[in-house]
């Protein structure tokens, strides 16, 4: 329980810490939100305008920075992250509610999919060394690792959407579709992720793979897993019992650390694919200005790498307790 | 139109005849009214997704309500000289020295939720914009000193000074909105206006509208009988070029408002898209006037000499754009407007001519060091250019301005910047040159008041709303406020040839090439598109309310 305690003061440290950093950094960045609006309308708008929206916006205030400093933290812990300046007067929280759906189920279920599947390809690499798997798999996916993901997207889009007209490729589903839960709409959903959830997919699962299977191999020259086998146990119990539970603690601490990453979602698969979510509206936010938006959004990310940890520090303490005196 | 992938290749080729293909989302939308059939469907990269608000006094929503749910006074045509069509109202006349404007508003007008339009939803809304400075975009309440109503359908509009070129902004950019249901809301300016209640041929609302689409239904009770006739209007988001590009290509979108580098190949597959680029501003390089070398008039002069344009525009934009000339007249768009013959004193028009630009500088005294760069009193001619490295296009046309400076010893160093950092840069003045465009307007002369006029100019450091180079002069100042005192057009016509002039000696901005409306059309599924022989409207679907015009004279095919 101390430990847990500990763990949890940390967190709370860090927190701020990354909550000050959060209000600092878009206040360092240069540009002026009302030019960058005016900047975007090629065509129509009067030079008066660009008063009205330093005004509407409220470019050059009379709050000191420490004023602004308190309010934000109150917003914060209330939950009201604001007006978005790009898209004024919608509001930040209902911008992002709208794409966190659509990051969460895309790039959370393939970095699922990907450590699921990356770690158990590693487990029996490691187990049958030299067998076939092993030596097909982790060469493949460790050479699909490095490849640039928003390259194999834009290849993917001209095999499968462009050339043979199989997937669709953009967007998350059919625009002219009216979301709901049916299963017309749901079958069109998952139908759009394919393509950006393999191009995620094959990108990341490499180093699942490589980190599960050294790791594996180490543990598995290890003496009680000699002693296992001594003892007569099954292959499958030493497997997994044995080996793994011990191998896979740096993959699960590097799972923690990617989950949290999750919501700021993949910026780049986003772009290619027109798919709607959270690293699209990050990216938006840091070329128009719109500071609200852009701080909610790292402080999403940053609370969300935060909690991963934290739980993946509990989750470590469980599968092994030596880790609970240590830290 | 769900895309089942054994359809995919049916659907795909279906896109071209999309009117007589998606029967499905006519029937759901046309509200089983008149002849309205067909889906049209937009192709204009947004950078976002639908935030689904249509508040049309709000610069972040005007481009998608004003012109078809919500209408203007007078239409005015930008391309077609001015020329204005009646819209809201039948007519109307300046009178008083130019200082009032009697618009007469038209009868049987009803808003789509059974509202009739009235004088008084006029007079409501301008003053609306002047209880509300933010809703007030075009700082239209900067000239007006009143606006009332007189008699039952007329709106008298008075100035504090003639004021015939806000005519534009007064009668064409601002949607009339209903009094009975504006004046319940009680903070306008944060007023989303997700279900928008307007006058024009087609409905939106927070149902038809998701963060990937926009879909506009025809107005089955539209004040012009038979209009419009094409029933769904589908705007989809679009966050960057490519894929509204390839989204045109494949032929899924039969609007088209999107830059393609090399257009000719990439729409080989779609023989029925046709594309029209009518040049509508200029791209242009901003000298900085405080810059003690640049201040120097026949460096300036040297420069605009030594860019050959014709190359700069078939090489940054592929031809799609064309080049600009140094009187900053918009053409073939504003070509009556050119002063032909006084151009033709200054070199031709500054045309391309690197032997003329090297005895300028020769004359004033620069002579060429041994790096081949021209210097005075140890000061060499070298600068830096800021420009928009986000925009591949202008990085490439001011490579080809930074090869011919340097081959008449002038030598120029380019910064492509980020979006945020060039824009701050640039309207701060924090530049020594800088490559850019404004908005222009209906007649050249909207785009030589934003260069030109000392007040659209500040202090280096703050930024200028659009007098970029900090160019200030009395008599100049004069002439730009002399113009909208007239609606002659031969005084105007002598006031623009005045500021020609001074473009020609003074080479304050050395336009490059023109900025255009892009705009690529499905001539196989829809008929009545804008054309170079009909330029009715601005014909890109961001051009409002120019769109809503382009709505109303579209026929799907049968």
């Amino acid at each position: 329980m101390r430990f847990v305690l500990r763990r949890l003061g940390f967190f709370l440290l860090t927190l701020w810490a990354a909550l000050t950093l959060n209000f600092a950094l878009p206040r360092l960045m240069p540009g002026n939100p009302a030019v960058a609006m005016i900047a975007k309308f090629k065509g129509g708008v009067s030079p008066q305008a660009l008063h009205t929206l330093e005004v509407q916006f409220g470019v050059n205030t009379r709050h000191s920075v420490i004023s602004q400093y308190f309010s934000y933290l109150k917003d914060v812990a209330t939950g009201n992250f604001g007006t978005s300046l790009s898209e004024y007067p919608a509001s930040v929280g209902h911008i992002i509610m709208q794409a966190i759906f659509w990051t969460l189920g895309l790039v959370g279920l393939t970095t699922v999919l990907a450590f699921i599947f990356g770690t158990l390809i590693g487990i029996v690499g490691a187990w049958r060394r030299g067998g076939v798997l092993d030596s097909v798999m982790p060469p493949v996916f460790v050479i699909t690792s490095v490849v640039p993901y928003f390259w194999l997207g834009l290849v993917l889009i001209l095999i499968f959407g462009v050339k043979l007209h199989w997937l669709p490729y953009i967007n998350s589903y059919s625009y002219t579709d009216t979301p709901g839960f049916t299963l017309s709409f749901i079958w069109d959903v998952i139908q759009h992720a394919i393509l950006p959830a393999f191009t995620l997919l094959i990108t990341t699962i490499g180093t699942w793979i490589l980190t599960m299977r050294n790791t594996m191999i180490t543990t598995l020259a290890d003496d009680y897993v000699r002693m296992a086998r001594a003892k007569g146990l099954s292959s499958r119990r030493i497997m997994f019992d044995y080996a793994a539970r011990n191998a896979i603690l740096p993959n699960l601490t590097g799972f923690a650390m990617s989950l949290g990453f999750v919501l700021g979602g993949a910026i780049l698969v986003e772009y290619v694919f027109n798919y709607q979510g959270v690293g699209f509206w990050l990216l938006a936010a840091v070329n128009n200005d719109d500071y609200p938006l852009m701080q909610a959004l790292f402080l999403l990310i940053t609370v969300a790498v935060l909690v991963a940890i934290l739980l993946s520090d509990i989750a470590t303490a469980i599968l092994d307790p030596r880790t609970r005196d240590a830290g | 139109m769900r895309r089942l992938i054994k359809y995919g290749v049916v659907l795909a080729s279906c896109g071209v005849l999309a009117a007589a293909c998606s029967s499905s989302s006519s029937s759901s939308g046309g509200k089983g009214t008149s002849t309205a059939s067909g889906v049209l469907t937009i192709d204009n990269e947004s950078g976002g997704n639908w935030t689904c608000d249509f508040n049309p006094f709000n610069l972040s929503d005007i481009s998608f309500s004003l012109g078809n749910v919500y209408e203007p006074l007078v239409f005015v045509d930008t391309l077609n000289d001015a020329k204005t069509t009646p819209w809201l109202a039948t007519s109307y006349a300046w009178s008083n020295g130019n200082k009032t404007l009697t618009f007469t508003i038209r009868n049987g007008v009803k808003f789509t939720n059974g509202d009739p339009l009235t004088a008084a939803d006029v007079v409501y809304t301008f003053n609306l914009l002047r209880q509300n400075k933010t809703l007030d975009i075009n700082a239209v309440w900067s000239v007006l000193s009143s606006v009332s109503q007189q008699g039952s359908d007329q709106v008298v509009m008075q100035f504090k000074a003639p004021a015939v070129t806000y005519f534009y902004y007064i009668a064409d950019q601002i949607g009339i909105v209903d009094s009975k249901v504006w004046s319940k809301i009680s903070d306008p300016v944060k007023y989303p206006d997700t279900n928008p209640i307007g006058t024009g041929p087609y409905e939106v609302s927070s149902t038809t509208c998701t963060p990937q689409n926009i879909k506009y239904t025809a107005n089955p009770n539209y004040w012009v009988k038979g209009e419009p006739k094409v029933g769904t209007v589908n705007y989809p988001a679009f966050l960057t070029n490519d894929t509204a590009n390839t989204f045109l290509s494949a032929g899924n979108a039969q609007w088209g408002s999107q830059f393609i580098p090399d257009i000719s190949t990439f729409l080989k597959a779609q023989p029925a898209i046709k594309w029209w680029f009518p040049p509508v501003a200029n791209v242009s390089m901003f000298i900085n006037l405080k810059n003690p070398l640049l201040s120097n008039v026949a460096v300036r002069q040297a420069m605009a000499y030594a860019i050959d344009r014709q190359k700069a525009a078939s090489i940054g934009e592929f031809g799609e754009e064309p080049a600009s000339n140094q009187t900053g007249i918009v053409t073939p768009t504003f070509s009556s407007w050119l002063d032909s013959s006084q151009a033709a004193q200054f070199g031709n028009n500054y045309a391309y001519n690197p032997k003329k630009a090297i005895s300028i500088l020769k004359n004033a005294g620069f002579t060429m060091g041994s790096n081949g760069i021209f210097a005075k009193n140890g000061q060499p001619l070298s600068f830096t250019i800021i420009n928009n490295g986000g925009f591949s296009d202008w990085v490439n046309a001011v490579n080809v301005i930074v090869a011919d400076l340097k081959a008449v010893g002038i030598q120029v160093t380019p910064q492509d910047l980020s979006q945020t950092t060039y824009q701050d840069k640039l309207y701060a003045g924090q530049f020594q040159l800088g490559y850019g465009s404004e908005t222009g307007g209906p007649s050249p002369y909207f785009e030589l008041r934003q260069w030109l006029y000392s007040a659209n100019s500040a202090p280096i450091g703050t930024p200028a709303g659009s007098n970029f180079e900090r160019y200030a002069s009395t008599a100049t100042d004069k002439l730009i406020n002399e113009y909208p005192a007239t609606t002659n057009p031969a005084t105007q016509q002598q006031i623009v040839d005045q500021l020609e002039k001074v473009m020609l000696a003074d080479v304050p901005v050395i336009p490059v090439t023109e900025s255009v409306d892009w705009f690529q059309y499905d001539t196989a599924s829809f008929s009545g598109w804008p054309t170079p022989g009909d330029p009715y409207a601005q014909p890109a679907a961001y051009n409002y309310p120019d769109w809503g015009q382009v709505m109303l004279h579209l026929t799907p095919a049968k």
